[in-house]
């Protein structure tokens, strides 16, 4: 027992968390005391310290800091031990493991355990919505239900799935053996489960309803409850920020022989600019959320009207990181689409250096938008319609990229099967979603329409119809890649019709009730809206359902489906070369590039070579300056 | 799993052999880069907070400072200069270190954790004794963001200073190798500069 | 299979086209034959739903190329028995096709701006006599300051009362979080911030019962903050405002 306290992992995790509390008792109690405060044990401070303490205690137990401890104390380090790399069972999936592969697949999982709990309480909210009037959940329930569905589905679901599929892609793609920071890279996923429990115990006090973007000052003077969002954005935040720098430093210093930037493949161009994002804006969450943190718990006057405090602050500084927010959660999607569109219509990507040139454009706009989220708030007037010229410009790089894909299919010889059923449905309903946004910014119609359920319409188009569409195509197609089985051909098929159709069922008849003013984030509304929101109930209930079929679908293949070829999609970037799944190390030897990734159907095209191993002296000889960096220690 | 034991059957090397070197792709060092990219982190992190400060002095048009307060202005101002000092410290101690000089190193990373510490230790003397708390105003609540969040980073500086310090002791740290000391100090140097940056806005205009 | 030949591909581009078109001219029509919005009561609203119409006018038919074009490729091209293992043509670009729709779009978009900017300065604009109403927010009430015609004490009032034809400038404030006033009748909204003051402009234009609508999120009541805009002829205006300033000098007394 006593060993296994020390050793990292679960029991150690238990006990420390255990320690966490006490700890923030004993800090809390301390201070109290020591100014004068009565009671010296106050319940809701030290829930507060404890949901600072208790996450921090629990990394440090399940074994995430334990190397650089030892590297801090000045202790021998080895780091070429390797013990806690690689999965030989189910279990190395539960604890904290460097390998690029377990990650990612840790990253997956994870997310999509909270989009089926993020999934389930917006099925409650339907059903509440379904009549008119208050049947299941009172007001401020209700609040919550939005604000949990939401946080949970951008910041547990779709900013770390892509990270998890970029996880497992990225490394292999640019043949590199893993993240450039592997240990960095297993404390980013354990901060997710962390700060998805505390999302998902909220419900345990009154959840936080302030939605998730948590204006203040509501949030400064909600229960309670409105912490555990504040809190738990901070640990999720951070382990986007750490994700972001290792993707950022692997794709730039680990890049195999041969691999120039514009021989990339669009995933991993999509990935680098993500982070780009991630790196600069996240921070302004982070602060966004401090000061709410300081004026709930400590006083402070960020926000207090009364006291020169300035409330627009908080919406500035929230969109400055939320709407670069949307690119992160569309950018990746960008690049799995680019991947899935080349390979099956068996064409190189239209126009490739503007595929990559538009990301960056994408990413460089995306900074100069954030205000036409305000565009009713209040703001100084002469501020919306540069916003409103900058907002509508940023639908040309993105349609430069809808375009290219157009132009991808074009004369091609597409194969249509699941991934590719996916990815052609995410072309046509982003687009919708993307041109409701257009609409959006058309400030004279945004003035009526803010703030209603077309704003929920545009959302669900282009986070289900566009983030989420991209996702399953992506799970669907390195399905084979990440298990070494096939999933079901038919089952996939199903399971997109019953999608597609729901979903569109689901959100387009929102576009009207919110036009005809309907307002969003409420639990009631007038008899006139009755039918549609009946309408929308039903169909999102069989919306909900056909999550189900993908479930099913991925356990039982995962379980017993077909064994996996290493390349079953005929395609040329690198993850294909190696077996499904990869070898523990990825590459036997790094490979070397020889041209671009797309090149389907230019005669005798390749991408990487593979150094022959029985020739090994040889061929590593031929690679010797390519491969030798010209860097001084 | 069986598919890895299998393409791992060709070689030799039994579990634990490690991965293939990666290539090296660029010129750059990755603690190095990893330590740029987590400062323009930090820098956005410092932005956010000023423009908090940006919407509440200039944009809400707050009196500044407070009616009725005074800021330390040539208190603080020596701070700095300590600070600024143990930037120098620090360099010295890198110096040293590549010329092979242990004492140097040691010397060094000692009296800047010292005057970063003394550093700390004034800052927080001063918020005792500034006469104003940031629940008075918003003008309080800025000054004490704005420093606190530089304070905390200066603390955080702190602890790898700490680290560095235990490790130079120990003998770590050679003429080849040293990014255990120079990837730390990007980051001291940083909350330097932060600092000037900070005291000019809070104290000065 | 036929091979594909340059010729070829361009009989199918044309094709592909014609299909569009009209695709695009059924869509635009179904979209303006749609009836979107409540009823119009305010000068403002004819120009927003004017805005929308050549909104649905641009949108429809850019929304039905992409899908034209994603369904007749796979009708066209989709792979047929026998051809597992092809390739499709090794095409990586034409600069001229992406001049072209980087420019188009663009071109298309400054285009709307222009209009959307002409369309915000003539519903925000300035009318020479205008009635100024003082609107406050609070968790969840709204409530109405008139300036007394006789001097003296506003008149508070739950209901929004306006006249017909008349201009108002509303000054929004909010007395806790934030909140939104929104009209839908009137299409226009802007919220109430804690600290400062916000301005709206309406002219209504049509007598009747509006629901005024809380559009922020402020807590537990958000769904349930609702009032009612009343506009009347300058009579009933007048006899109402009567009514309320004697209210006041009563209670005042
Ligand atoms: C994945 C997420 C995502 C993405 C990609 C986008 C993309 C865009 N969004 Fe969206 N948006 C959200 C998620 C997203 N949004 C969310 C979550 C909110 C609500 C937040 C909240 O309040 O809770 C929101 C809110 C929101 C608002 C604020 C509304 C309000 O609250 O009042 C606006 C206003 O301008 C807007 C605009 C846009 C625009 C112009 C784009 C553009 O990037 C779209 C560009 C794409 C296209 C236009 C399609 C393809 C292009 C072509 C085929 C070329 C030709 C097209 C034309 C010429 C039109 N969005
Ligand atoms: C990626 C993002 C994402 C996704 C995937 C979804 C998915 C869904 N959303 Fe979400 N939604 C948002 C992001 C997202 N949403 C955001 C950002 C907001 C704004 C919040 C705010 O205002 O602050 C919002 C708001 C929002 C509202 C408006 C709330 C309001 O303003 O009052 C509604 C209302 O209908 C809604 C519905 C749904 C539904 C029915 C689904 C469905 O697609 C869900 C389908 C999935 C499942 C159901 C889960 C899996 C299935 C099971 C677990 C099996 C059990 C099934 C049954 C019991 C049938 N969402
Ligand atoms: Cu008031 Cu919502
Ligand atoms: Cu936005």
């Amino acid at each position: 027992m006593a060993m296994k306290l020390r050793a990292p992992g679960w029991y150690r995790a238990t006990a420390f968390v255990g320690l966490g509390v006490l700890f923030a008792l004993g800090l809390t109690s301390a201070v109290r005391a020591a100014s004068g405060l009565d009671p010296v044990i106050a319940g809701e401070a030290w829930l507060l310290v404890g949901l600072i303490a208790v996450p921090l205690f629990f990394l440090v137990g399940i074994g995430c800091f334990d190397y650089w401890f030892r590297w801090a104390a000045g202790k021998p380090t080895v780091p070429e031990d390797h013990s806690s790399h690689g999965a030989h069972s189910w279990r190395d999936y539960f604890r904290v493991n460097t390998d690029h592969k377990v990650i990612g697949i840790q990253y997956v999982v994870t997310s999509f355990f909270f989009l089926f709990i993020g999934g389930a309480v917006a099925m409650i909210m339907r059903a509440e919505l379904a009549q008119p009037g208050t049947q299941i959940v009172d007001g401020q329930t209700f609040n919550g239900l939005f604000s949990v569905h939401a946080a949970l589905l951008i910041f547990l679901f779709i900013i770390p799935v892509f990270a998890g599929l970029a996880n497992y892609v990225i490394p292999l793609m640019i043949g590199a053996p893993d993240m450039a920071f592997p240990r960095l890279n297993a404390l980013s996923f354990w901060m997710l489960p962390v700060a998805g429990t505390m999302m998902v115990a909220s419900f345990l006090v009154g959840p936080f309803a302030s939605g998730w973007t948590a204006y203040a000052p509501l949030s400064t003077t909600q229960p309670i409850g409105q912490m555990f969002f504040t809190i738990g954005v901070q640990f999720a935040g951070a382990s986007s920020i750490a994700t972001a720098l290792n993707f950022l430093v692997t794709i730039i210093t680990m890049r195999a022989p041969g691999l120039s930037f514009f021989r990339l493949p669009l995933l991993v161009w999509a990935n680098f600019s993500t982070s780009l994002l991630v790196v600069i804006a996240t921070p302004f969450i982070a602060a966004s959320q401090f000061f709410v943190l300081l004026d709930y718990g400590l006083g402070f006057n960020f926000f207090s009207a009364s006291r020169n405090g300035d409330v627009l602050m908080y919406q500035h500084v929230f969109w400055f990181y939320s709407h670069p927010a949307v690119y992160i959660m569309m950018l990746p999607g960008f690049g799995i689409v680019s991947e899935i569109l080349a390979v099956k219509a068996r064409k190189p990507i239209f126009g490739y250096r503007m595929m990559a040139f538009s990301l960056l454009a994408i990413v460089v706009l995306g900074f100069t938008v954030w205000a036409h989220h305000m565009f009713v708030s209040g703001m100084q007037d002469w501020i919306r319609v540069p916003m409103m010229v900058t907002t509508a410009i940023i639908a040309v790089p993105t349609g430069i990229k809808i375009f290219s894909w157009l132009a991808t299919l074009w004369r091609g010889v597409l194969h249509i099967d699941t991934p590719m059923l996916f990815a052609l449905g995410f072309l046509t309903m982003f687009t919708l979603g993307g041109i409701s946004g257009v609409a959006l910014a058309m400030l004279p119609f945004v003035i009526h329409v803010s703030d209603s359920y077309f704003i929920v319409a545009h959302i669900h188009y282009v986070l289900f119809g566009g983030s989420l569409f991209t996702v399953y195509a992506g799970v669907y197609y390195w399905f084979p890649k990440m298990t070494g089985r096939m999933y079901d051909e038919t089952l996939g098929k199903v399971h997109f019709w019953v999608t597609f159709i729901m979903f569109n069922v689901t959100f387009a008849p929102m576009h009207l009730v919110g036009i005809e003013g309907m307002p969003r984030r409420v639990s009631d509304y007038p008899e006139q809206f009755a039918s549609w929101n009946l309408a929308i109930s039903v169909a999102s209930i069989f919306l909900g359902l056909s999550t189900l079929i993908f479930v099913y679908n991925m356990v039982s293949s995962w379980v017993g489906g077909p064994k996996a070829t290493a390349n079953p999609w005929r395609a040329l970037t690198l993850e294909w070369q190696v077996s499904s799944p990869p070898p523990i190390f990825n590459f036997d030897a790094v490979p070397t590039v020889v041209g671009g990734p797309y090149e389907y159907g230019v005669p005798g095209a390749v991408h990487g070579v593979f150094p022959d191993p029985d020739k090994d002296g040889a061929d590593a000889a031929k690679q010797q300056p390519a491969t030798t960096p010209s860097v001084a220690q | 799993m069986e598919a890895a034991s299998a393409a791992q059957g060709a070689l030799v090397h039994d579990e634990h052999h490690g991965p293939p070197p990666a290539n090296r792709s660029s010129a750059v060092e990755p603690q190095m880069l990893g330590m740029l990219l987590f400062i323009i982190s930090e820098v956005m992190v410092f932005g956010a907070f000023f423009a908090a400060y940006f919407f509440i002095r200039i944009v809400g048009g707050a009196e500044w400072p407070a009616q009725g307060t005074e800021l330390p202005v040539a208190i603080a101002g020596v701070n700095t200069a300590i600070l600024l000092s143990s930037s120098l410290t620090l360099h010295w101690a890198l110096v040293s270190v590549r010329a092979g000089n242990r004492a140097g190193l040691k010397a060094g990373i000692l009296l800047t954790t010292l005057l970063g510490a003394t550093f700390l230790f004034i800052q927080i003397n001063e918020y005792v004794h500034l006469g104003f708390a940031a629940q008075d105003h918003a003008q309080g609540t800025i000054f004490f963001g704005l420093t606190g969040l530089h304070g905390a980073h200066v603390l955080i500086g702190l602890v790898l200073l700490i680290m560095v310090t235990v490790r130079s002791f120990r003998g770590h740290f050679s003429e080849k190798s040293h990014w255990g000391l120079e990837v730390p100090g990007i980051y001291w140097h940083f909350v330097d500069v932060m600092w000037i940056i900070v005291y000019t806005t809070i104290y000065i205009l | 299979m036929t091979e594909e030949t340059p010729s070829g591909g361009r009989r199918s581009l044309a094709r592909m086209l014609g299909i569009g078109l009209v695709a695009s001219v059924l869509g635009v029509g179904l979209g303006l034959a749609i009836d979107w919005f409540p009823v119009q009561a305010s000068t403002q609203a004819s120009t927003i739903d004017t805005l929308y119409d050549v909104l649905i006018a641009v949108s429809v038919p850019i929304f039905v190329l992409v899908s034209v074009v994603v369904l007749y490729c796979v009708w066209r091209f989709r792979a047929r028995p026998g051809q597992e293992l092809e390739d499709g043509a090794p095409i990586h670009g034409d600069t001229r096709l992406e001049v072209i729709w980087t420019a188009l779009p663009a071109v298309l978009l400054i285009a709307l701006c222009t209009y959307a900017f002409v369309a915000l300065d003539d519903i925000e604009a300035a009318q020479p006599d205008e009635r100024r109403i003082r609107v406050t927010a609070q968790q969840y009430a709204w409530s109405f300051e008139y300036p007394n015609p006789r001097g003296g004490e506003p008149i508070r009032a739950e209901e929004l009362v306006l006249v017909e034809g008349e201009t108002v400038r509303f000054d929004i404030r909010a007395l806790d979080v934030i909140h939104s006033f929104w009209v839908p009748a009137f299409r226009m909204k802007r919220d109430a911030v804690p600290g400062i003051t916000t301005q709206l402009r309406i002219t209504p234009n049509r007598r009747g019962r509006y629901p005024v609508v809380c559009a922020e999120l402020c807590g537990l009541g958000h769904a349930f903050m609702r009032a009612t805009a009343n506009v009347v002829s300058r009579q009933e205006f007048d006899a109402w405002m009567a009514q309320q300033t004697q209210g006041t000098q009563e209670r005042g007394g």
